[in-house]
């Protein structure tokens, strides 16, 4: 284990392109070990877009990604490999449909990890006893609630036991009442030392467990700072243009 | 519900066929046409009787009427029913076809060919589809059951092609056990399998049975001597014929069943074509660039 | 009747068209698969080489393909048994047909649940073989069976290729049973539905069995 403050996450002038709109502007960003950053900005302003370039779900045309010190692969074995070290939260969950909430978790380790059935399960249950979900182990996704499908999937991922995880926008499919029981064990997460990436809307989850918040806009990082200051002391007028009209509501 | 449709149709066509044959019965003497032969120097344009009278009611007088007849035939035979390129079959079985639609006033470019194969011949008859198969369609006793047949007008009989430089092929005898292509759904496959015990490799048209040969996945192909004389002749030095022909296939005219006159009119055609030599003429100018003129076989009248 | 008093041999055509169609099964439907996966593939040359594969096959004749086995690779030097040969040819024409329909199927599962599989480290084959195939399964039956259905009546192309099968026996009796042409077809025909009708079902059997609650 490394000590705490060592970079994990390192991009490195990272570009990438969509036809003609520049969704990922030279962006340079270091994220260090069990640091919390929250990624905001307005729609399109490519902040969806940086967290899956992180695992590979998006390419990049030139720059670096590296983790733990190690570029990106670009296909086959050794990016499956490294993706089974950062974990990945969707928007729209994607528990696996077929599978019920138990061989959802212990998938990954059972067929990536080559962990035995027994210690998988037991692993498992102890995963969804800590995201709260464990009584619905037999189910199937469908049957289970927006709010605890999101929970199965953090505990999906950490059973693949991520040096990193990555959240994409994790609550913005859910009806408000739901919202909080995720945010909460992703706060319980942040506060284990957990190194996270979350691309969010709930300032109130910034404020309450980030180390840095990185507001992004067209496809640029304008600004990257502590919350207190970002929320206090938007130095940029992007900011403060997006700041008032967020928190007007 | 459509096979069921077709069989309901087709046992209305044989009804009416049925009806309308016993309303002939007993006009067994054939219209006296006038006395033509054949003055055309090819086979298909033979000199056509004008205005041939034929006793009224018969199928004679009806096709001499409509100026026209129908006539199935292979299309795929070399030597016998061969299409060509302006859609008219070539060979000895449209020369024949020629021949008996010329004594009803009927010139050749005025028949309509179809083409039948083993699967549709019979069914043509029956529900008049056509007037008449000449299609190397052998006379036997099942099929006699529901057509009536003219002629014969020429008896080939089943050999077999080998390789050239093949030894052990004597006689169909020696073919028990062997892979022997032919064609599927032909008189000369059945027997080789039946009475010979070979393995047949069936195809669908006898010309697929050569590269097989070549590379001797069978060893031999059967089937008329005819067909086989033709692709001898195509290939020389690759093939040879085996021995003599060892079944008598007489080719017969399809008619429809139990019209008596009809069938008497068409086999008095053929006879005076023997006796006149115009039959010789037909098939030396046709299947005879490949195989010796035979003599005429007798005509079979049942 | 014609058809009892040939039951024997309709049943040897019967049963070397039942041979065909199985053996073809057993081989297409593998191979069928991988050209899918190859088609979805991050790689964008097996990708080519797939989408190429799928449309000349696809777009050819049958008996293009039967002439290319049996008379082409021979003069290449290639000679096979017959029946080899037309399992080759009826597999190389069917699997593309396969391909497409288990494609359709893997393009009715939700992107997210292959990013899902691939974001816990699965390799291509496994997100493939472990969550997009089992979802597809379902949707893929029924196209799949299609294909089948049609594959058995593809198989009667083998009987212009020295194979004795089903539509080769309607052949060689309706030859020798000119007074019994029609029965002997029906015969025939009995015989294909006696493949075709239980396949429809065990589409439907399997389409109930195997459904994904969602």
């Amino acid at each position: 284990m490394d000590a705490p403050g060592t970079p994990l996450v390192v991009l490195d002038h990272v570009n990438k392109h969509y036809g003609d709109l520049h969704v990922l502007n030279d962006i340079n960003l270091t994220i260090a070990k069990g640091e919390v950053v929250v990624v905001i900005g307005p729609s399109g302003s490519g902040k969806s877009t940086l967290c899956r370039a992180i695992n590979r779900l998006e390419t990049i045309d030139d720059g670096t990604i590296s983790i733990d010190g190690q570029p990106l692969p670009s296909e086959g074995a050794a990016l499956a490999k490294l993706r089974a070290n950062v974990g990945m939260v969707f928007q729209s969950f994607n528990l696996f449909a077929h599978k019920t909430i138990l061989q959802n978790v212990t998938l990954g380790p059972i067929a990536v990890s080559k962990k035995s059935k027994a210690e998988a399960d037991g692993r498992a249950m102890e995963l969804l006893e800590r995201v709260g979900v464990a009584n619905q182990a037999k189910k199937m996704p469908a049957q289970l609630s927006g709010g605890q499908q999101q929970r199965v999937a953090i505990a999906r991922a950490l059973a693949m036991q991520p040096s990193v995880m990555l959240f994409d926008e994790p609550t913005s499919a859910l009806d408000p009442e739901m919202i909080n029981e995720v945010l909460d064990v992703m706060v319980g997460l942040a506060k284990e030392g957990m190194t996270m990436i979350v691309v969010t809307h709930e300032m109130g989850f910034a404020r309450r467990a980030a180390d840095r918040v990185v507001f992004m806009a067209d496809g640029r990082i304008v600004e990257d700072t502590t919350p207190a200051e970002f929320f206090d002391h938007p130095k940029s007028e992007r900011a403060k243009d997006f700041l008032s009209k967020i928190l007007t509501h | 519900m459509k096979l069921r449709k077709i069989l309901i149709g087709t046992a209305a066509a044989a009804v009416a066929v049925a009806l309308t044959a016993c309303g002939a019965p007993g006009s067994a003497t054939s219209g006296g046409s006038t006395s033509t032969s054949a003055a055309g120097a090819g086979p298909y344009d033979l000199a056509v009787a004008e205005s041939p009278t034929f006793e009224a009611g018969t199928t004679m007088a009806k096709l001499a009427e409509a100026g026209t007849m129908k006539i199935g035939t292979k299309f795929d035979q070399p030597l016998f029913g061969l299409r060509g390129l302006d859609g008219k079959p070539v060979g000895f079985d449209a020369a024949i076809g020629s021949l008996v639609a010329s004594k009803l006033g009927i010139p050749f470019d005025k028949i309509e060919w179809t083409e039948t194969v083993s699967a549709n011949r019979e069914p043509f008859l029956q529900s008049g589809q056509v007037d008449a198969v000449i299609a190397t369609y052998t006379i036997n006793d099942k099929r006699k059951q529901v057509v009536d047949f003219a002629g014969p007008y020429f008896v080939a009989g089943q050999s077999i092609l080998v390789l050239e430089g093949n030894t052990e092929i004597t006689k169909p005898e020696d073919l028990a056990g062997k892979a022997v292509c032919s064609v599927e759904g032909s008189t000369p496959a059945s027997n080789i399998v039946e009475k010979y015990g070979a393995v047949l490799q069936p195809t669908d048209v006898y010309s697929k049975c050569l590269d097989p040969l070549k590379n001797g996945q069978v060893v031999a192909m059967t089937t008329d001597n005819v067909i086989l004389s033709g692709f001898v002749d195509q290939n020389p030095g690759v093939f040879k014929l085996v021995g003599d022909t060892f079944t008598q296939e007489p080719y017969g005219i399809g008619l429809t069943k139990d019209d008596t006159a009809m069938r008497t009119f068409v086999n008095e055609t053929l006879q005076a074509a023997y006796d006149d030599g115009t039959w010789a003429r037909l098939f030396e100018q046709t299947a005879g660039t490949v195989i010796p003129v035979p003599t005429p076989p007798t005509i079979d009248q049942y | 009747m014609v058809i009892f008093d040939n039951l024997p041999l309709y049943l040897e055509a019967f049963l070397q068209t039942l041979a065909l169609l199985l053996l073809t099964i057993v081989l297409a439907l593998p191979l069928g698969a991988v050209i899918a996966a190859m088609r979805i593939s991050p790689i964008g040359s097996l990708r080519a080489t797939a989408t190429v594969y799928t449309e000349i096959l696809r777009n050819t004749p049958l008996v293009l393909v039967f002439i290319f086995c049996f008379v082409v690779l021979p003069i290449l030097g290639v000679i096979l048994p017959f029946m080899f040969s037309a399992v080759l040819a009826l597999t190389l024409y069917t699997a593309p047909f396969f391909a497409e329909a288990i494609r359709s199927g893997i393009n009715g599962v939700p992107v997210g649940q292959a990013e899902a599989a691939r974001s816990i480290g699965m390799t291509f084959g496994q997100t493939v073989t472990l969550v997009v195939l089992p979802q597809a399964i379902r949707s893929v039956i029924p196209p799949i069976i299609n294909v089948m259905i049609a594959l058995t009546k593809n198989t009667s192309i083998a009987g212009g290729f020295f194979i004795f099968e089903l539509f080769n026996s309607g052949r060689r009796l309706v030859n020798e049973n000119g007074d019994q042409v029609i029965l002997v077809l029906v015969g025939v025909a009995a015989f294909y539905l006696l493949i075709t009708i239980p396949l429809g079902q065990l589409a439907d059997f399997l389409e109930r069995r195997v459904v994904i609650r969602r």
